[in-house]
């Protein structure tokens, strides 16, 4: 391949990185790798997006489009879990509502934002004393959240079941198309000049002198190409990819379960979610249905592992579960058909907080995955290119510690390279 | 127009209510062929106000739901597998919420 | 058969048309417990859809080639140790206690069976062929009108006409004019010189199976009597009307002839339903000419999976006695399976299925390459006719997205091509098409859309725990 000695970012330009084929490439063709190739070519660097499949082929093509940035039930079921952790995390979730507002302005392309609002309802004493809590730490910490009773909730979405009691309402909920979502970001990725390459699997990563080099294979066709900085955002696939740069980074695949009615009549404009039962619902602008909420499916296994290659097995008891609260919640529900119910992988850390950042052993090695990556993801590509670019570094590192690799040094202190 | 042939001695006539109207059927006999004789074999109009008709007649294509409204509540059925009852409540697809 | 409540059996049949009873009659006949399960209210398949039992039907399907069929139904549905669950979809095929369960639906709300073995013998369904107006009230596919006629004793809007590639429309075409039916034309797409070509090819096959082709001939002889024009080398170019159909349009573009129409009947061929195989993980291969979805098999009719099995149109469209064949073939493989006989036992009596199958099989071939719908199938793709009818996607919308992507599931979720109510049975095998030939690929070699629960759109109210107040 020609080596290009091409220069377009001055900051952390030095002389071996002269000689790179190409300044950056992405490993990921999910929304986060697709946003930021789009950053990155923004700012006029010869950036690869490198994908397996097509963009969206991942989990975010499979997930539940929900934009929910009140404090997530999973957090709640921790002691812990509102704390500096929860603090940092709802000041990522304010930038995120401010990216959201914008992006389909920024990129061009319809991306199906609907941010109407957002109810957390409760169905028992015990769940209404929570969302208390939860709405004052979320108001203490600069979220919009409030909480109304039965009567409001009536008033405000008479097709909620008369037994919720009171629910959080926060306006600025809300939920996006993730079926184009990330072909539109690599749509919008290409125009900005990046090259993207589909059907194209990353088969070795690892640094060489400054730069690294990644072995791409498309079918039978291998190229070799050196690039100055490496984004991972290969969503559960990323810990294989840090594997090849010789480095652990501990996410672990959950596979999850979403159902999809039939189209009806807009009549939802809201994101519901339930504070003490697995639930979102919303409406689609097709008018879908789509009902999830963190229920279980089952990973198919190989000799050695996990095979993410194979969609998970339906569990039946997360399929009724799952339709049972949606019923309870919205009765409604019970009189339309299902569809399809999907399942998709997502990946999840042990303190569940997100990684993104860059990788303190092996530098010029980024990674962004795990955690609710739709909601927070466009955050995430824009403040991890930042860090890419050396573009107001400072802030984006002080905004994504509590997101960084670094909490993994621990670990990586053992790998020899 | 669609026509009963020969071949089927039917039984005495039962009634059934398409969107409100009262039409005579034979028990048994399927939704989907009420949808023949009286509606041209229209099932719904789709959401650009086209008339969209039934088109496999086995309960493969989905072209012919249509809402059994019965005990206070509708479920939405294949018109294709759906036998006539005396006294069966039908709304067709252009007559409800749905797509 | 007896209507039966149980849950647990030792096989499991979806589908009670010819594959599914032979098989149930094998096992039956050795003792293993066996359900046969069918969306219908009654057995007979597509080939055999009887009227309602309140219908006093004379003459019902007469002809010869039905009578072995007739036979084995009335043994069928007089074998009282079968269990019958008709009016019953199947939706789910997974992992079960016994080895295997099926999640079936019904005006009764959802069911929970299991069983050692599973065999799937659901057949195939009409070939959508997306003629540019085929979304009207009146267009159909042919065999949904032979349906109509005999189970509902239904003509549909008269005239008919006919179209397509597949010869099966002569002979449906006649039963709705002896039945008093007034069919306009039958217009086949391909000339005559070619299907002679095909003919030619196949002749040793053609003269083995006199009798058959006798019966397309007695057809078009029939046809012919009541003044129907047969008419070859004839396109369909458009579906016309504004709320129903009220036309057909042949010839060139720039010369058009219209037939016009009551209801028009499309016959390109079947394809086979495959929605349980492919959410079961069970491995298919492309069926050619017509499309879709073969559930692959070994010589015994079971599946890449242990324990299910598969039989009929499901393993691809070949008529039914084959289907039957393959029923009995499956029937004794399970049996020997279940140790009800000897795996010496079951090959000799597989023999003469195998040998008749075998034979079938050559007949079969030569249909499929009369009726080869390619050529038909190229013009709609090329067209802006809609492929996806329950989300009205068009042919041109999927070209555009073929020029960013040519993975089918891509093109679904940009497109919504495949994403409606029909779950994608109507459109794939288009998608397919077209993305194979924007990618220069062999049509065996693609990929199709990830098989999911439920094979059939079901109440939500109906799939919960604890049933609606
Ligand atoms: C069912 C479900 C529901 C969810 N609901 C929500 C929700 O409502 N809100 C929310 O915020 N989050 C939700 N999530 C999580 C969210 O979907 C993910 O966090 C997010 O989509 C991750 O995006 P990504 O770009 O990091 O990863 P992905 O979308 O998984 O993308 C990774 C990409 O990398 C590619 N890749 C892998 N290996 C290689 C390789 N070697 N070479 C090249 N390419 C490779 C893959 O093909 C894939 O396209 C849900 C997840 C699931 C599964
Ligand atoms: C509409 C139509 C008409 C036809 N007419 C003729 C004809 O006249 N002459 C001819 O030679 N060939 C005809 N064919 C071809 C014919 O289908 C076969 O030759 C023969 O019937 C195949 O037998 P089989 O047992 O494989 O499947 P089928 O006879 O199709 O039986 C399959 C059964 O499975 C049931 N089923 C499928 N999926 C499910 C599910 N998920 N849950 C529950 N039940 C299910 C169906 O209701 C059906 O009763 C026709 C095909 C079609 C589609
Ligand atoms: S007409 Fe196709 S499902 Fe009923």
């Amino acid at each position: 391949m020609k080596k290009i000695a091409r220069r377009s970012v001055e900051h952390w330009t030095n002389s071996d990185v002269f000689l790179s084929d190409i300044d950056f490439l992405v490993i990921g063709g999910g929304l986060v790798g697709a946003a930021s190739a789009w950053h990155l070519a923004s700012a006029g660097t010869k950036v690869w997006l490198c994908e397996q499949a097509s963009p969206g082929h991942g989990a975010s093509g499979q997930n539940a489009g929900s934009l929910h940035f009140q404090i997530e039930r999973r957090f709640l079921e921790r002691e812990d879990g509102v704390g500096r952790e929860g603090e940092q995390t709802a000041q990522l979730s304010r930038l995120a509502v401010q990216d959201w507002r914008d992006l389909e302005r920024q990129i061009g392309r319809n991306l199906g934002v609907h941010m109407e609002g957002g109810l957390m309802v409760a169905h028992s004493a015990q769940e209404v004393r929570l969302l208390e809590t939860k709405a004052a730490r979320e108001q203490a910490m600069g979220l919009a959240v409030e909480t109304i009773d039965r009567a409001q909730v009536q008033a405000l979405a008479p097709y909620l079941s008369p037994d919720i009691l009171a629910a959080n309402f926060m306006a600025d909920e809300g939920h996006a198309d993730a079926r184009i979502i990330a072909p539109a970001f690599a749509d919008a990725a290409q125009s900005a000049g990046a090259r993207l390459l589909d059907a194209t699997r990353v088969a070795s990563l690892q640094k060489r002198g400054a730069l690294f080099e990644a072995r791409l294979e498309k079918g039978e066709e291998i190229q070799t190409v050196t690039a100055a900085k490496v984004l991972i955002c290969a969503g559960i696939w990323s810990p294989q990819i840090a594997a090849m740069a010789g480095l652990h980074l501990p996410l672990f695949p959950a596979p999850l379960t979403m159902n999809a009615t039939a189209r009806t009549a807009a009549f939802l404009p809201y994101l519901i979610q339930h504070v003490g039962r697995r639930l979102s619902i919303k409406q689609t602008a097709a008018g879908n249905l789509l009902i999830g909420g963190g229920w279980p499916s089952r990973l198919h296994r190989t000799g050695s592992g996990f095979d993410f290659s194979r969609a998970p097995a339906l569990v039946p008891q997360s399929l009724t579960g799952n339709l049972q609260t949606a019923v309870e919640t919205m009765p409604v529900i019970g009189e339309h058909e299902l569809l399809r119910s999907w399942t998709g992988i997502t990946a999840v850390t042990q303190d569940q907080l997100p990684v993104a950042g860059e990788f303190p052993s092996l530098p010029g090695l980024f990674c962004a995955a795990g955690g609710s990556a739709f909601t927070l993801g466009p955050t995430f590509a824009r403040l991890v290119a930042d860090q890419m670019l050396e573009r107001r570094r400072d802030e984006a590192d002080a905004l994504l510690s509590v997101a960084s690799p670094a909490r993994f040094e621990s670990l990586n202190g053992f790998m020899g390279r | 127009m669609s026509k009963r042939i020969g071949f089927v001695e039917p039984p005495a006539p039962i009634h059934i209510e398409l969107d409100g109207e009262v039409v005579e059927a034979y028990e048994g006999e399927s939704v989907a062929a009420l949808l023949v004789l009286h509606r041209d074999g229209m099932s719904r109009r789709d959401r650009d106000g086209d008339a969209r008709g039934l088109w496999c007649n086995m309960g493969t294509c989905s072209e012919c739901f249509v809402r059994l409204l019965e005990h206070g509540r509708s479920r939405r059925v294949r018109a294709c597998l759906l036998e006539a009852t005396d006294g069966m409540r039908i709304a067709t697809g252009s007559h409800t919420q749905d797509d | 058969m007896t209507d039966n409540a149980e849950t647990s059996y030792d096989v499991l049949i979806v589908g009670g048309g010819p594959a599914g009873q032979a098989a149930a009659l094998e096992l039956a006949a050795v003792g293993a417990r066996c359900a046969v399960i069918d969306e219908q209210a009654r057995p007979g398949g597509q080939i055999l859809r009887q009227p309602p039992v309140s219908f006093a039907a004379q003459n019902w399907v007469d002809e010869n080639s039905y009578r072995p069929l007739r036979q084995q139904l009335r043994v069928f549905e007089n074998q009282a140790a079968i269990a019958w669950l008709g009016r019953r979809s199947v939706i789910g095929l997974q992992p079960g206690p016994q080895g295997h369960s099926l999640t079936t639906s019904g005006a009764d709300g959802l069911q929970e069976l299991s069983a050692a073995h599973v065999l799937i013998a659901a057949g195939c369904y009409d070939m959508p062929y997306p003629a540019p107006g085929w979304t009207l009230p009146g267009a159909m596919g042919a065999g949904a009108m032979q349906t109509l006629l005999k189970a509902q004793g239904i003509v549909t809007g008269e005239p008919i006409v006919f179209a397509g590639t597949h010869p099966l429309m002569l002979l449906i075409a006649a039963q709705i004019s002896r039945a008093g039916g007034k069919v306009a034309e039958v217009a086949f797409d391909r000339s005559l010189a070619t299907i002679g070509k095909s003919m030619i090819r196949h002749c040793a096959t053609a003269l083995r199976n006199g009798s058959l082709l006798g019966e397309a001939g007695k057809a078009m002889m029939d046809l012919r009597r009541a003044g129907v024009p047969v008419r070859f080398g004839r396109p369909l170019q458009e579906i016309t009307g504004a709320d129903r159909v009220t036309g057909a349009v042949f010839g060139e573009a720039d010369h058009p002839e219209t037939t016009p129409c009551g209801s028009i009947g499309l016959c390109y061929g079947f394809l086979p339903q495959s929605d349980l195989p492919r959410q079961a993980g069970l491995s298919v291969r492309w069926s050619s000419p017509s499309g879709g979805w073969a559930t692959c098999h070994d010589q015994w009719m079971q599946s890449s999976v242990e324990g299910v099995w598969v039989a009929g149109e499901t393993t691809g469209v070949a008529g039914a006695p084959i289907a039957r064949d393959e029923g009995r073939i499956a029937g004794l493989g399970i049996a020997a399976a279940l140790g009800l006989i000897t795996n010496r036992d079951a090959t000799r009596r597989a023999a003469p299925f195998r040998q008749s199958r075998k034979a079938a099989m050559r007949f079969a071939a030569m249909l499929d390459d009369i009726a080869a719908p390619k050529q038909a199938l190229d013009r709609v793709a090329a067209s802006n006719t809609t492929i996806c009818r329950c989300e009205k996607v068009s042919a041109s919308a999927v070209r555009e997205t073929l020029g960013s992507t040519t993975d089918v599931n891509a093109v679904k979720r940009i497109t919504r091509c495949g994403m409606g109510l029909c779950q994608g049975r109507n459109c794939e095998h288009m998608l397919i098409r077209m993305s194979a030939a924007a990618e220069g690929r062999g049509l065996e070699t693609m990929k199709g859309f990830t098989g999911r629960f439920p094979a059939r759109p079901v109440s939500i109210a109906d799939l919960l725990e604890k049933p609606l107040p």
